[in-house]
C-alpha cells in the first residue's frame, strides 16, 4: 500500500489530472442529471403489508390527501359575496390539471339530503348563489340541519366554509402550490379571509423547503469550517486540500447517484453533512501529522516530509474509512429503500474522501509546496506540547474520574432514553408560529382535523352485504361515537353510518329520535338502493365497497404526532374483539397511518443497524488490532456518544424522526475515526516507547491534537445551523455538534483511561512500567 | 303467373329503390325522429335484469318485473324489485310527460311500509344507479339537440346511418352523441357520449333485440362509462306487447300492493 502510494507521488501531475477530470465528469453528471423524489409513497417500502394493504384501500375507496381552503368571513359566510367566492374557487379547483373533476368538495358541491312532505330529496344546498335575505336565510338553515355538512364543510358557528380539494400523492409541485396560494389570494377581500393548510401542502412544502433551507444553510456552514480550519491548522494550502477533498468526495457520491439514476430523497440531504463531518478528519490527520513532523524535523524535505506522512498515516487513514463505512453499509438491513442508498453512497463517500487524502493531498503538495510551518512552536525540547501532558496528567491521575463520569452519564442517558418517543409529524417539524402551523390550528379550531385515520373495516372477498348488517352498522356507530367523545383529538368521524342515519331521520319526517341506524337489514338496502337512485353512486363508493363487505371510516384528526394517532388507534383497537366476532377484521389506510408505520420501520432498521454495526465495528477493530479486547475498548466513545445522544433527546423532548435517528450513524461514523486514530497512535508509540505514560502522553500530543481540531472545525460549522428556520435542521446541527464533542471527550478520557488500565500493546515490552 | 313474378319484382325493386333514395336525402334530424318515434307498442310488461359492473368487475345484479304504458301525454312506468332479497317488494314508479316537465317519481320501500315522493331535479339522473340516464333510456326529445348527419358506416355488419347531435343547451351533461342507427330496423345500435369538456365519457352498445308482436324490442344492450370504467348490462325477458297492461296499474296503491 505504501509503496503504491509513494510510486503514484511520483506522476503528481498525472493523479491531479485524473481526479480533476472525474470529478469534472462526476460533478456535471451531479448538476444536470439529479432528480428529487418528492412523492412519499416512493420512500415506503411497497412490499410491506400494511403498505400493501394502505395502498389497496386507498384505491377501493378513493383515499387521498386533501388541500383545504378555509374561506371565513368575519360575520358568516351567508352572503352573495362569501358564497360566490365558494363557488368560483370550487370551479377554479375542479378545472386545474392537478385536480379531479370529483375531488373537489365544498358546500357548493355537497349534496343535502333531506326529507320533505314529499319524500327523500338529494339536492345541491346552492347552484346559483342566492342574494335574497330569505333565501339566504333558508339556507342557513338548510345548512344547520344537515348533520352531513354542519361542523364538517360549514363551520358551527356559520363564519366558516372549507373547500377540500384532493390530490394524488404525485401532483403537489412548488408551482402548483404558488398556484393555489395565488388562486386563493386573488379572492381575498376586506371581509373575505382565505387560508391553506392540508397534509399535502405540510408534506409537499417539507419536502421542498426543508432541502432548500439546507441549501442556503450549507455554504455558511462551509464558510465557518474553512475559517476553523484555517485557524487550527494555519495553512491556507491545507484548508484548501482538506476542503477539496470534502468536497470531491460529496461530488463523487452525488454524481454516481446521477449516474445511476437514483433520485434524490429527503434522508439523502443528510449525505453533503455526513461527509463533511466525517471527511475533513483524514485531512486534518493527516496535515497535523505532518506538522508534528517537520516541527520534530526541521530539516526534513518535501519529498521526506509527505512520505512520512503517508508512510505513517496511511493505515489509520485507511482504517477509519474501513470502519466508517461498514458502519454505514449496516444501513443496507434497514427496510426502506432510500435509508439503504443513504447507508452506501455515504460509504461511498468515505471511501472517496479516503482516496482523496491519500492520493490528492500528497499529489497536491508535492506541486504546490509544503505549507509553512506554524512558526514558534518547535522550541520546546520535549516533543510533547504542555497542554497535551497536562490533559494526559489529568485523566491518567484521576482514572477514576472518568470512569465515574461514564458511568454516571452513561446511567443518566439511560434515563433519559426512556422518555424518548417517536414523531411521524410533519406538522411538528416547523416553527410554531409559522403560516402553516397557525392555519393547521385555525382549521382545527373550527372543524374536525386537518389529518384524515382511514379505519377500513374489511369482511373479506366474501362477506357480501355485511355493511347492510344493523349489527355491525350499530357497533361502527358505537365505535364512532366513543372515539369523538373520549379523545380530544378526534374532531369527527364519517362513515357508511352517517348516511344511513341521515336519510333514516329524514324518511321520518325529520325526527330526532330516528338519527339512528335503521333497525332491519332490509331497510338499510332500501334507503341504499333509494341514495342510489336519487344521489351520486360515487359518494357512496368511499364509505363503503360495491360488494358491502368492506367499509372505510374516515377520523378526523386535529393532530398528526404519533401521539395523536396511537392514542385514536388503541381506542379503536378495543373494538377489535367485537369486529372479529362479526367476521370482520380492522385495518388501517392512509398517509398519515403510512407514515406512523414508516416512521416506525424506520427506527426499527435504525437501531438494528446500530447494533450490526457496532458488532462489526468491534470484531474489524479486533482484526485490525488482534485483539479482541481492543476492540471492545474502541467502541466504547461511540457506545457512549450514542448513548448520549438518546438520552439528551430524551430529556430534550426532542422526539425521535427520521433525521434524528440517522444522525446516531454519525456518532459512529465520527466517534470510531477518533477511536482508531487514537489506537493506532498508542500502538506506534507503545512499541516505541515502552513507556504507558509516554505513550498516552505522545498520543495525546499526536492523535488528541487532530482530534480536538477536527471537533472544533465541525463543530464551529454546523452551530450554524441552530439559525436554520427550520426545527429538524436546527436540531441536527446541535445533534452533530454534540456528537462530536462527546465523540473527542469520549475517546481522550475514558477510552485512554481503559487502555492505561490493561497492558495492551506492551505484551512483549517486560519493562513497561506501570503508572 | 310471370307477370305477377315480374311485378313483385319490380315492386321489391321500387321499394328498395325508393327507400334508398328516400334514405339518401333524409336529414340527420329526420333520422333522430325515426329513431324516436319508432313504435313500440303502447304497453309492455317483461322482466329487466340490471347488472352493474365495476372496474375490478364486482357485480350487483337486481331483477325487476315491469310495467309500461304510453297514454299520450304521459308515458307511465311501475317496477317492482324481485332480487336481491332486501330489497324485493321494493317498487319504483316513474311519469314522464310529452310536454318536456319533470318527470314524478315515487318510490314504496317494504321496511318501512311508505310510499315515498323522490323529486328528481332532471332527466340527468341515474336510472336506478345504473350509467343510464333517462335520457339515455330514449327520453330524450330530438328538438333538444341539433342533428348532422356523417357519412353512413357498417359496424358489425350492419349498414348504418351516423348522426352527430349537439345540445343545444350548453350546460347539458352532454357536449354531443354520436348514433350509429341501423338502417333496416332505425335502431341506434351504438351511441357515443362525450362529456362537456368534450372527451368520451360512455359508449351504449345494443347487443340484441327481438321482433316481439310486430315490434323491434331491444332485448339486450350495454352501457359503458369509460371514465369511471363502469358498466350497465340491461336484458330484457319474458316480453309482452300491447297485453292491455291496466291504467289502474300505476298506482300508489299497487305499488304498495306489489306483484
Amino acid at each position: 500500500m505504501s509503496s503504491i502510494l509513494n510510486r503514484l507521488l511520483a506522476y503528481p501531475k498525472v493523479v491531479l489530472f485524473a481526479a480533476l477530470l472525474i470529478s469534472l465528469f462526476l460533478g456535471r453528471e451531479m448538476t444536470q442529471n439529479t432528480r428529487m423524489e418528492t412523492n412519499l409513497d416512493e420512500y415506503m417500502p411497497q412490499d410491506h403489508p400494511a403498505f400493501i394493504y394502505s395502498d389497496q384501500a386507498e384505491e377501493w375507496f378513493g383515499i387521498k390527501d386533501g388541500i383545504i381552503v378555509a374561506v371565513s368571513h368575519e360575520e358568516s359566510i351567508y352572503n352573495p359575496a362569501t358564497l360566490d367566492t365558494l363557488r368560483s374557487l370550487t370551479e377554479r379547483f375542479r378545472r386545474m390539471d392537478e385536480i379531479g373533476r370529483d375531488d373537489v368538495t365544498s358546500l357548493y358541491t355537497a349534496e343535502n339530503i333531506v326529507g320533505s312532505e314529499y319524500g327523500l330529496e338529494v339536492k345541491d344546498f346552492y347552484t346559483t348563489v342566492p342574494e335574497s335575505e330569505e333565501a339566504l336565510r333558508s339556507l342557513r338553515k338548510a345548512v344547520e340541519d344537515n348533520e352531513m355538512v354542519h361542523g364538517r364543510t360549514v363551520s358551527k358557528d356559520g363564519k366558516v366554509a372549507l373547500i377540500i380539494a384532493e390530490i394524488e400523492d404525485d401532483v403537489f409541485t412548488l408551482e402548483f402550490y404558488e398556484h393555489i396560494l395565488d388562486v386563493c389570494a386573488a379572492s381575498e377581500t376586506e371581509e373575505i379571509d382565505i387560508r391553506v393548510a392540508g397534509r399535502p401542502i405540510v408534506e409537499g412544502t417539507m419536502a421542498l423547503l426543508a432541502p432548500a433551507d439546507m441549501k442556503r444553510m450549507l455554504p455558511i456552514v462551509l464558510v465557518l469550517i474553512v475559517v476553523s480550519l484555517w485557524v487550527m491548522l494555519r495553512t491556507a494550502k491545507g484548508t484548501v486540500l482538506t476542503m477539496l477533498v470534502v468536497l470531491f468526495s460529496v461530488i463523487w457520491a452525488f454524481g454516481l447517484m446521477a449516474l445511476l439514476g437514483i433520485p434524490i430523497y429527503a434522508v439523502t440531504t443528510l449525505m453533503p453533512v455526513m461527509l463533511i463531518a466525517i471527511g475533513v478528519a483524514d485531512g486534518i490527520h493527516l496535515l497535523s501529522h505532518m506538522q508534528l513532523f517537520r516541527q520534530n524535523n526541521p530539516g526534513a524535505g518535501k519529498k521526506e516530509a509527505i512520505a512520512d506522512m503517508t508512510g505513517h498515516m496511511w493505515k489509520p487513514v485507511l482504517m477509519t474509512s474501513v470502519t466508517t463505512s461498514v458502519g454505514f453499509l449496516s444501513l443496507l438491513t434497514s427496510e426502506v429503500l432510500p435509508i439503504r442508498y443513504f447507508g452506501v453512497f455515504t460509504a461511498f463517500g468515505v471511501m472517496t474522501a479516503m482516496l482523496f487524502s491519500l492520493v490528492f493531498i500528497p499529489a497536491a503538495l508535492m506541486l504546490v509546496g509544503l505549507p509553512k510551518n506554524k512558526p514558534g512552536r518547535k522550541t520546546r525540547e520535549a516533543s510533547v506540547h504542555p497542554m497535551a501532558a497536562t490533559l494526559t496528567r489529568g485523566v491518567l491521575k484521576r482514572k477514576y474520574l472518568s470512569i465515574l463520569g461514564a458511568a454516571v452519564i452513561i446511567v443518566l442517558s439511560l434515563i433519559g432514553m426512556q422518555r424518548v418517543w417517536i414523531n411521524s409529524s410533519f406538522l411538528d417539524k416547523f416553527e410554531q408560529d409559522s403560516d402553516i402551523v397557525q392555519t393547521d390550528a385555525y382549521i382545527n379550531e373550527y372543524f374536525g382535523g386537518t389529518t384524515n385515520l382511514n379505519l377500513v373495516l374489511d369482511a373479506g372477498e366474501d362477506g357480501y352485504d355485511v355493511f347492510k348488517e344493523p349489527g355491525v352498522l350499530r357497533l361502527m356507530d358505537q365505535l364512532q361515537e366513543e372515539v369523538e367523545s373520549e379523545l380530544d383529538v378526534v374532531g369527527n368521524s364519517f362513515g357508511i353510518t352517517d348516511y344511513l342515519k341521515r336519510m333514516n331521520k329524514v324518511m321520518h319526517e325529520d325526527r330526532e329520535s330516528y338519527y339512528t341506524i335503521p333497525e332491519t337489514r332490509e331497510m338499510v338496502a332500501q334507503y341504499l338502493l333509494l341514495y342510489e337512485m336519487s344521489g351520486d353512486p360515487d359518494n357512496l363508493n368511499r364509505i363503503v365497497d360495491y360488494n358491502y363487505a368492506r367499509g372505510n371510516l374516515t377520523f378526523q384528526l386535529k393532530s398528526d404526532n404519533s401521539i395523536a394517532i396511537h392514542s385514536v388507534l388503541d381506542a379503536i383497537n378495543r373494538y377489535e374483539p367485537d369486529f372479529n366476532e362479526l367476521g370482520v377484521e380492522l385495518n388501517y389506510a392512509g398517509s398519515g397511518y403510512k407514515g406512523l408505520v414508516f416512521t416506525d420501520l424506520i427506527l426499527e432498521g435504525q437501531i438494528k443497524s446500530l447494533v450490526i454495526s457496532l458488532v462489526l465495528i468491534v470484531i474489524l477493530l479486533s482484526l485490525m488490532f488482534k485483539n479482541i479486547r481492543v476492540g471492545l475498548i474502541g467502541a466504547v466513545p461511540i457506545t457512549i456518544t450514542a448513548l448520549i445522544g438518546f438520552g439528551v433527546m430524551g430529556f430534550l423532548n426532542i422526539p425521535l424522526n427520521t433525521t434524528t435517528a440517522l444522525l446516531s450513524s454519525i456518532a459512529i461514523g465520527i466517534g470510531i475515526d477518533y477511536a482508531v486514530h487514537f489506537l493506532q497512535q498508542y500502538r506506534v508509540n507503545a512499541r516505541n516507547t515502552g513507556d504507558k505514560y509516554l505513550t498516552a502522553q505522545k498520543t495525546m500530543n499526536h492523535t488528541g491534537r487532530a482530534i480536538s481540531f477536527n471537533a472544533i472545525v465541525v463543530i464551529a460549522g454546523f452551530l450554524v445551523l441552530l439559525f436554520s428556520v427550520f426545527p429538524p435542521n436546527r436540531e441536527l446541527g446541535a445533534l452533530v455538534s454534540m456528537n462530536m464533542f462527546t465523540s473527542f471527550v469520549g475517546t481522550l478520557t475514558i477510552m485512554l483511561v481503559l487502555l492505561n488500565k490493561t497492558r495492551l500493546f506492551f505484551r512483549h515490552n517486560k519493562t513497561a512500567r506501570d503508572n | 303467373m310471370y307477370t305477377k313474378i315480374i311485378l313483385m319484382a319490380l315492386a321489391v325493386w321500387m321499394t328498395a329503390g325508393f327507400h334508398a333514395t328516400f334514405a339518401q336525402s333524409m336529414s340527420g334530424k329526420e333520422i333522430i325522429e325515426e329513431v324516436y318515434y319508432r313504435p313500440q307498442g303502447d304497453d309492455q310488461e317483461s322482466s329487466l335484469t340490471m347488472t352493474l359492473i365495476n372496474s375490478r368487475g364486482d357485480q350487483r345484479v337486481r331483477e325487476i318485473r315491469q310495467f309500461m304504458k304510453d297514454l299520450g301525454e304521459v308515458e307511465k312506468s311501475i317496477m317492482f324489485f324481485t332480487s336481491p332479497a332486501d330489497v324485493t317488494d321494493t317498487s319504483f314508479m316513474n311519469w314522464s310527460y310529452a310536454d318536456g316537465s319533470d318527470d314524478d317519481q315515487w318510490i314504496y320501500l317494504p321496511s318501512i311500509r311508505r310510499v315515498r315522493r323522490i323529486s328528481s331535479d332532471s332527466k340527468t339522473d341515474r336510472f336506478m344507479g345504473s350509467d343510464f340516464t333517462y335520457d339515455d333510456l330514449g327520453d330524450r326529445h330530438p328538438d333538444d339537440d341539433t342533428h348532422e348527419r356523417l357519412p353512413d358506416e357498417t359496424i358489425d355488419g350492419l349498414d348504418c346511418y351516423v348522426v352527430e347531435s349537439k345540445s343545444k343547451d350548453p350546460d347539458y351533461l352532454y357536449s354531443r352523441t354520436v348514433t350509429w342507427i341501423d338502417r333496416e330496423t332505425l335502431i341506434g345500435v351504438q351511441k357515443e357520449f362525450y362529456d362537456r369538456d368534450g372527451d368520451l365519457l360512455k359508449v351504449l352498445t345494443v347487443k340484441n333485440h327481438e321482433h316481439i308482436s310486430g315490434f323491434d324490442i331491444i332485448t339486450h344492450s350495454e352501457m359503458h362509462d369509460v371514465q369511471r370504467d363502469h358498466r350497465t348490462i340491461m336484458e330484457l325477458n319474458d316480453v309482452q306487447i300491447n297485453t292491455g297492461v291496466s291504467e289502474n296499474m300505476f298506482t300508489e296503491r299497487m305499488m304498495s300492493r306489489g306483484l
